[in-house]
């Protein structure tokens, strides 16, 4: 509490400062000459000039460089006179023997600046104008430096004699501690300067090729008129060559420990306490971004040091309690969330809160709640979650905050939805009005629905932009997964029709996007401030997220771009990370309309462009439908390489999508190699991934057992498989999951097919199109009718002619969007029915059936499916046999035999994933 | 068991040796021990017997009589014998300067002058004052930094040099215990608590009689398989220590048993006795520690330590003039003592004047900020003035003071509860009986948290009452609470028998009220619907001697009673008038 109020603006004199102060007292000499001395050109001059500023601008940054790091830079900036610049510095810090020293410095620096009323300036003199930046800059050291007591000087005279102390250490430091690559820095140190330059041209002309923009260090003339961008273009370039070069001592040292050296490094000064807020908002941006791929140990320290520092700012426990949460440490997790409320009551840095609100004499404790049940949440608590939640709720209506209520209730929906907690009565029950009246005859989905439409209410009405946009989203997701019917349906007269409204998902979805033109509006202006501050020289600091980027793959790479005009425009990472998520959820909606292409292009358009600011929990969702498209349309083969990488990635973040993935990836691959032990051990594995509660988790457990029944199924148990399917249709229809009921119709009438009884098997798989029709799910739809063709050609070979009339219905759908298996059974089956047709002669037609087969077989092999591949070549080899082919034939019959082998032997040469 | 003579005999040397060496704090606890033993009777002198106390000291000659005699086990000789004091001729004057220096405060003048000395007093002497020297310097600087964000981070500069000084004579053996000790301290300032622990044992097997080296290995031993862990040479020293970590380690009958058996040679110890007095207090007795620090201040009228526990107990027993008198005495003594300030707000607290309170527990954590009992009691006072947040911070930085400070972790909890969040107090309950499990009022309070409209959880709220009654309820709420609960609940067996035990308890203590008719009607009740008709009429009977409804209700009781015993029909006589 106390943190934010006291002396926001506060502007300390350090060290650094009076490096730039010298510099400046360089830039602009007292004495009069229209060039000082050591420039030797006024664009090197003006090149000076502009690196001042920014480092000016930089000021307010929450990290001071160290006097190394500043002489590093003056040897970019400087070019042939860095020699003499550095020289100067030094000599000038060295020359700092007594407190006296830094009062006439000041008095100094005075007159460099011009007077108020400076009409009389001489042309050829360089002045500061007292209200430019740099001049502003100077006054506000002078002033600074004239607040300080005696005691304040001398501190300042310590910290400086440690300054230049640490500068000249450092190099004999790198000495000490690798022995043994002394030789490879010392040169490293001496090249250091031509290799960086002769890297920068070399980017430079790089870049002159890529974007056409002349870059700064080409010092043609153009550059200097285009001084508003050259700003622009000297810090992208340093940004490059800092990369460079951080690669370079990466390199020397050759461990990567550095990194984490940096972040924590000795030389952190502190600001003000906007700077800190806003770079704290930063970490725990990053620690969501990063997920536990970033260290937590690196943050831990960092934190402890900021905490030693400044005992006072409080926000730094729920930095530690991000930090503890990603990396999964309950109870540390807990600790520092209580300790963060007890501290602050809530008040100290929480951008949800209005400024204009205030802070009401209770504190926020409503917001300690809903961390609370969020954080329960996430380790897996749903019903103590719901507790506190409920908590939440009450507190908030007690202390009239609706916009924790509204937040709340959007936390409360996420809950249900995910877990589906079975009984909730008791817990809703009790307090919450517009629950309370009807809790008890509600179903999960009924209850999210209207928390979704509450939260969405308050949300408008509060103008809570992302909130309001994040809801529009749960909605959209809600809508597509869930059967939308009259709430209340009481009596014969309610209709009982369901169906899912395509149309109000692509709505929700799209007012979900509007929040990127919206959110300029938005009153939360602190977030934005305290984040821009440290924006300015962010790019010097780019070395520290080095190890975080190279670990990523490809799709990164493309958006750095993005990622640059992200600053520039600075859009706030929540608000691209709610954009982000849209087009996931349109991805993900189009997987399920049977779209693939537009599901995949959505996945990518999110890969590319919001990778960067992505959640990590988001990110590997992306991954995972892309490795599930690369599986059903290129084959295992792609798939599991990819998938090698999303794990690298993610298998440490918890509850982890990808083992998931891996599992479901692995039964399939079994499945179509006929390894039916493996298959049923991934099956009985990814059961035993759901909660064992009753009710949670439904999705992953319908999954389970649908699996099952196909293994099942495979084994040729058909009872069996049918009795699993059975009782799979029965829970569906117990939690209400419509969308599954449609494929568990399918698998039924599957079953039925392949034990022989077609005319069993004709109801289900009616009955799975109608459900399809109603859901709009037109890709299974199409696999449906395939499945009706196939049964009906099943009953006997007169119905060849109603089947193929079927099956070109479907097969738009299923050669545009369908996955590699389902288009080979979908030419399989036309080979067959062609030949099953009594009107279709071999000899003559051979081609059309031949083509179909090949088609099929090619795709089949990719996919290593091994009884349907036989199944293409024997028939292939057969019309081979017709038609007289025999080399053909002997071909396609050696081809069927391998793969019968392969699938009544199938060796355990599982990939080396499992 | 240790010969008094031969005790003597030590400490007085120590106390010698000590004080040569600026150990003031220890030379001062080895004086006050010294005294503390009982005088021979050979040379029994008037001023001597006056000195001690009158009649209490009779009462505790017959209790070391009682003592039990501990084994031979440590014998005489002490086993570490009085280290013989090196000749310092050579560097004798300089020495005597430098201590004068240190004498009057001026540190780095002292360690200046002894910079050449090589002798082992004259190092140790010369680390000490260096080390005293940045301590200062480190208060200083903390002020002068107070920067926007209470900026702190000021450290003692001349640690790492005293490390490295240290360390390097460590490694060369020369280094006495006295060497050892500062090095002790240095590596537990920098934060190396193992290496800190290590050094400071040793330093403690080889002249056991440093108390403030006893203390910082102390304060370093956080769990008790820590303090197993430590491996120390008996001496009687030790038992000294055994006892206050047992105390910090809430092991109070442990500590209580060590000090007994310390009174045996230490019969007059005012250390002893205030440490008896706190391990009693913990233990909630708190009419023996009032009267033991009564007895305390009659021998050292002018002593501080210690004192905020006994206005505490005055607090407890409500007794304002006898607070205020202790007050008045110690403000006179030295008023910018953080116990001074405490006892203070203690005694405006027991007014009512909160916000004065406030004021004067404030000081005392200016005085001393991580003074555990004033952030504690500020809490209880804020939440008093209703402030709840401030209350929350107070109690959370007596926390984080000490971690095991259950009453602070009870207060925060029951300052949420206040603002109707029980369910996120209870977390704050739980970790308060997690340090005291075997506290009823802890029990209790969880129980209530549970039986608050918003959560509703019965069941919960029964397993707390039920724990609290095995703790020995003394207010007695739990056991109606538990009767009512299993009445609410339908479970009227249960809630007979709780209804019982109660009207058992309110016999004893001879109590009498509402619960009381409460447990006597349903009783009754239960006892008809049951048919025990005799057992009934007891309580009805009891009931008749009370006015008020209860009585009507008895009578209308009894009368059913009556009608059922004798097989009437069944007919409402209430109707009819008597």
């Amino acid at each position: 509490m106390a943190g934010l109020t006291r002396t926001a603006g506060a502007f300390a004199v350090t060290p650094h400062k009076i490096s730039v102060c010298i510099l400046l007292q360089l830039y602009a000499p007292s004495a009069q000459m229209s060039l000082p001395f050591p420039f030797s050109s006024i664009s090197q001059h003006n090149r000076l000039g502009l690196y001042l500023l920014s480092l000016t601008k930089s000021c307010d940054d929450i990290f001071e460089p160290k006097l190394e790091d500043l002489i590093n830079q003056l040897r970019e900036v400087g070019e042939d006179m860095d020699a003499w610049l550095t020289d100067h510095l030094t000599n000038r810090f060295s020359s700092l023997t007594s407190p006296d020293d830094l009062l006439n410095f000041f008095n100094d620096m005075r007159g460099i600046l011009g007077s108020l009323d400076s009409g009389a300036a001489q042309d050829d003199q360089i002045i500061l104008d007292p209200n430019s930046n740099l001049g502003m800059f100077v006054r506000r050291c002078i002033l600074a430096f004239n607040l300080l007591s005696f005691e304040g000087v001398c501190h300042l005279f310590t910290s400086i004699e440690v300054y230049c102390r640490e500068a000249h250490s450092s190099s004999a430091q790198y000495d000490e501690s690798n022995d043994n690559l002394e030789s490879l820095i010392q040169h490293d140190q001496m090249d250091m300067e031509k290799y960086i330059m002769d890297k920068a041209t070399e980017e430079v002309e790089l870049q002159k090729n890529a974007s056409g923009r002349v870059p700064f260090h080409l010092h043609t003339p153009e550059a200097l008129f285009k001084v508003t961008k050259g700003l622009l273009v000297t810090r992208k370039e340093k940004s490059r060559t800092n990369t460079k070069k951080a690669e370079a001592t990466q390199l020397a040292c050759a461990s990567s420990s550095t990194v984490g050296d940096t972040l924590v490094d000795e030389s952190l000064f502190l600001r003000t306490n906007y700077q800190i807020q806003g770079f704290l908002m930063e970490q725990a941006d990053a620690i969501e971004t990063h997920g536990s791929s970033l260290s937590s140990s690196s943050i831990e320290s960092f934190l402890q040091k900021l905490q030693n520092l400044a005992p006072e700012l409080h926000r730094v426990h729920f930095l530690r309690y991000l930090n503890k949460l990603h990396s999964d440490d309950y109870f540390a997790a807990l600790e520092n969330l209580l300790r963060y409320f007890d501290y602050s009551a809530g008040t100290e840095g929480f951008d949800l809160v209005l400024p204009s609100t205030g802070c009401s004499m209770y504190g926020r404790y409503e917001i300690a709640l809903l961390c609370l049940g969020m954080m329960h949440f996430r380790f897996g608590h749903p019903n103590l979650a719901l507790e506190v939640l409920t908590e939440a709720v009450r507190v908030s209506q007690q202390h009239s905050n609706d916009t924790c209520l509204a937040y709340t209730l959007a936390a409360m929906s996420n809950l249900l939805s995910e877990m589906g907690i079975a009984s909730t009565t008791s817990v809703l029950g009790s307090s919450y009005s517009p629950v309370t009246s009807t809790a008890s005859l509600l179903s999960v989905q009924q209850r999210v629905y209207i928390l979704l439409k509450e939260s969405l209410r308050r949300a408008d009405t509060l103008k809570l932009r992302r909130l309001v946009a994040s809801n529009h989203l749960a909605m959209a997701k809600f809508e597509l997964m869930h059967v939308q019917r009259p709430l209340l349906s009481f009596g014969p007269k309610a209709s009982v029709r369901h169906k899912t409204c395509p149309v109000s998902v692509c709505k929700e979805i799209r007012l979900g996007a509007h929040l990127l033109s919206d959110f300029s509006a938005e009153s939360s202006t602190m977030t934005i401030d305290g984040s821009l501050s440290s924006v300015w020289l962010k790019d010097l600091q780019k070395p520290w997220g080095q190890p975080v980027f190279s670990q990523e793959s490809g799709s990164r790479k493309s958006s750095t771009f993005f990622q640059f005009c992200d600053h520039l425009v600075s859009i706030p990472g929540s608000v691209s990370q709610i954009i982000g998520a849209s087009y996931l959820l349109r991805a993900t909606s189009w997987e399920l309309y049977g779209s693939a292409p537009m599901a995949r292009m959505n996945t990518l358009v999110y890969a590319a462009l919001f990778g960067d600011s992505s959640s990590s929990s988001d990110a590997e969702l992306a991954y995972l439908k892309l490795i599930q498209h690369l599986a059903l349309y290129k084959g295992y083969k792609d798939a599991f390489a990819a998938l090698k990488i999303a794990e690298e990635k993610f298998l440490t973040v918890s509850k982890s999508k990808i083992l998931l993935l891996k599992l479901q990836l692995l039964h399939e691959h079994a499945l179509h190699r006929g390894n039916l032990k493996l298959a049923q051990r991934m099956c009985n594995e990814l059961g035993g991934l759901a909660s064992t509660t009753m009710g949670v988790d439904m999705e992953l457990k319908v999954e389970a057992s649908l699996r099952e029944a196909r293994t099942l199924l495979a084994a040729k148990q058909y009872s069996q498989a049918a009795n699993v399917a059975h009782s799979l249709f029965c829970t569906c229809h117990k939690f209400n999951l419509q969308i599954e009921k449609a494929s568990v119709l399918l698998l039924l009438a599957e079953i039925h097919k392949k034990s022989g009884n077609a005319v069993l098997g004709l109801p289900y798989a009616l009955a799975s199109i109608s459900f399809c029709q109603s859901f709009n799910l037109d890709l299974l739809k199409a696999s449906a009718t395939l499945t009706l063709a196939e049964l009906w050609l099943g009953l006997g070979s007169n119905h060849a002619k109603r089947a193929l009339d079927l099956l070109h219905g479907a097969f738009p759908m299923i050669l545009g969007h369908g996955g590699l298996e389902l288009r080979a059974r979908a030419y399989i089956f036309e080979a067959n029915c062609n030949l099953s047709d009594p009107s279709f002669s071999v000899s003559t037609d051979s081609d059309t059936v031949l083509d179909s087969l090949r088609q099929a077989s090619d795709e089949l092999q990719a996919l290593e499916y091994h009884e349907l591949a036989a199944e293409a070549f024997y028939l292939m080899a057969m019309v081979y046999d017709k038609v007289g082919q025999l080399e053909e034939r002997e071909e396609a019959a050696t081809l069927f035999k391998m793969h019968i082998t392969a699938l009544e032997n199938p060796q355990d040469e599982e990939p080396n994933m499992a | 068991m240790v010969s008094k003579e031969s005790c003597r005999n030590e400490i007085r040397a120590a106390i010698r040796q000590l004080s040569d060496r600026c150990l003031y704090s220890a030379a001062k606890w080895a004086g006050e021990q010294l005294v503390g033993i009982e005088q021979d009777p050979s040379n029994f002198t008037p001023s001597n017997t006056r000195f001690q106390r009158g009649s209490s000291s009779i009462r505790r000659r017959f209790s070391t009589i009682s003592t039990p005699q501990p084994s031979a086990g440590f014998s005489q000789p002490p086993a570490t014998p009085l280290p013989q004091e090196e000749d310092e001729v050579i560097d004798g004057d300089l020495y005597l300067l430098a201590k004068s220096y240190f004498d009057c405060r001026e540190y780095r003048r002292a360690s200046h002058v002894l910079r050449d000395q090589m002798s082992n007093k004259s190092l140790f002497l010369r680390c000490y004052a260096l080390y005293l020297a940045g301590e200062k310097r480190k208060e200083e600087e903390m002020i002068e930094l107070e920067g926007p964000l209470g900026k702190s981070d000021a450290i003692n500069r001349e640690l790492v040099s005293l490390e490295r000084e240290l360390s390097a004579l460590k490694r060369t053996g020369a280094i006495d215990s006295f060497g050892l000790y500062l090095y002790g301290v240095v590596l537990k300032e920098k934060g190396n608590e193992s290496l800190a622990r290590a050094s400071l044992v040793e330093s403690v097997n080889s002249y056991p009689w440093n108390w403030s080296a006893w203390s910082e290995l102390q304060s370093l031993c956080t769990s008790i398989e820590i303090l197993n862990s430590l491996n120390l040479n008996s001496h009687w020293m030790k038992e000294f220590f055994l006892g206050s970590a047992y105390q910090e380690l809430r092991m109070h009958s442990e500590s209580l048993a060590k000090y007994e058996y310390l009174q045996g040679i230490f019969s007059f110890s005012n250390y002893i006795q205030a440490q008896t007095a706190k391990a009693q207090y913990s233990l909630r007795e708190f009419d023996q520690v009032e009267i033991m620090f009564e007895d305390l201040l009659r021998n050292d009228p002018y002593r501080v330590e210690d004192m905020d526990l006994y206005s505490n107990v005055l607090y407890a027993k409500e007794a304002c003039a006898a607070l205020s008198y202790l007050a008045h005495k110690v403000f006179l003594t030295d008023k910018y003592r953080p116990e001074s300030c405490c006892i203070v707000g203690n005694y405006y607290s027991l007014k009512g004047q909160h916000e004065k309170a406030v004021m004067y527990f404030r000081r005392a954590l200016k005085l001393n900020k991580k003074y555990l009992s004033a952030w504690t009691l500020m809490g209880h006072e804020y939440v008093e003035m209703k402030n709840t947040s401030a209350a929350i911070d107070a109690y959370r930085r007596a926390v984080d003071v000490n971690p095991c400070d259950y009453r602070a972790w009870y207060g925060l909890g029951q300052a949420y509860e206040m603002m109707g969040m029980p369910f996120y107090a209870l977390h704050y309950f739980r970790k308060s009986i997690f340090f005291l499990p075997n506290d009823s009022r802890l029990w209790i309070a969880m129980a209530k948290c549970y039986q608050s409209e918003q959560l509703h959880m019965l069941e919960e709220a029964i397993k707390c009452y039920k724990r609290a009654v095995n703790c020995g309820d003394t207010e007695g709420i739990a056991l109606n609470q538990l009767a009512k609960l299993h009445q609410k609940l339908g479970r009227n067996e249960e809630a007979a028998f709780y209804f019982e035990k109660d009207l058992e308890r309110m016999d004893a203590e001879g109590l009498e009220g509402p619960n009381m008719f409460e447990a006597l009607v349903f009783l009754a009740t239960h006892l008809k619907t049951n048919k025990k008709f005799d057992e009934a009429e007891v309580y009805c009977t009891r009931l008749l001697d009370y006015s008020g409804p209860e009585k009507e209700k008895a009578k209308s009781l009894l009368r059913g009673i009556r009608m059922a015993q004798t097989d009437f029909p069944s007919m409402d006589m209430e109707h009819f008038p008597l």
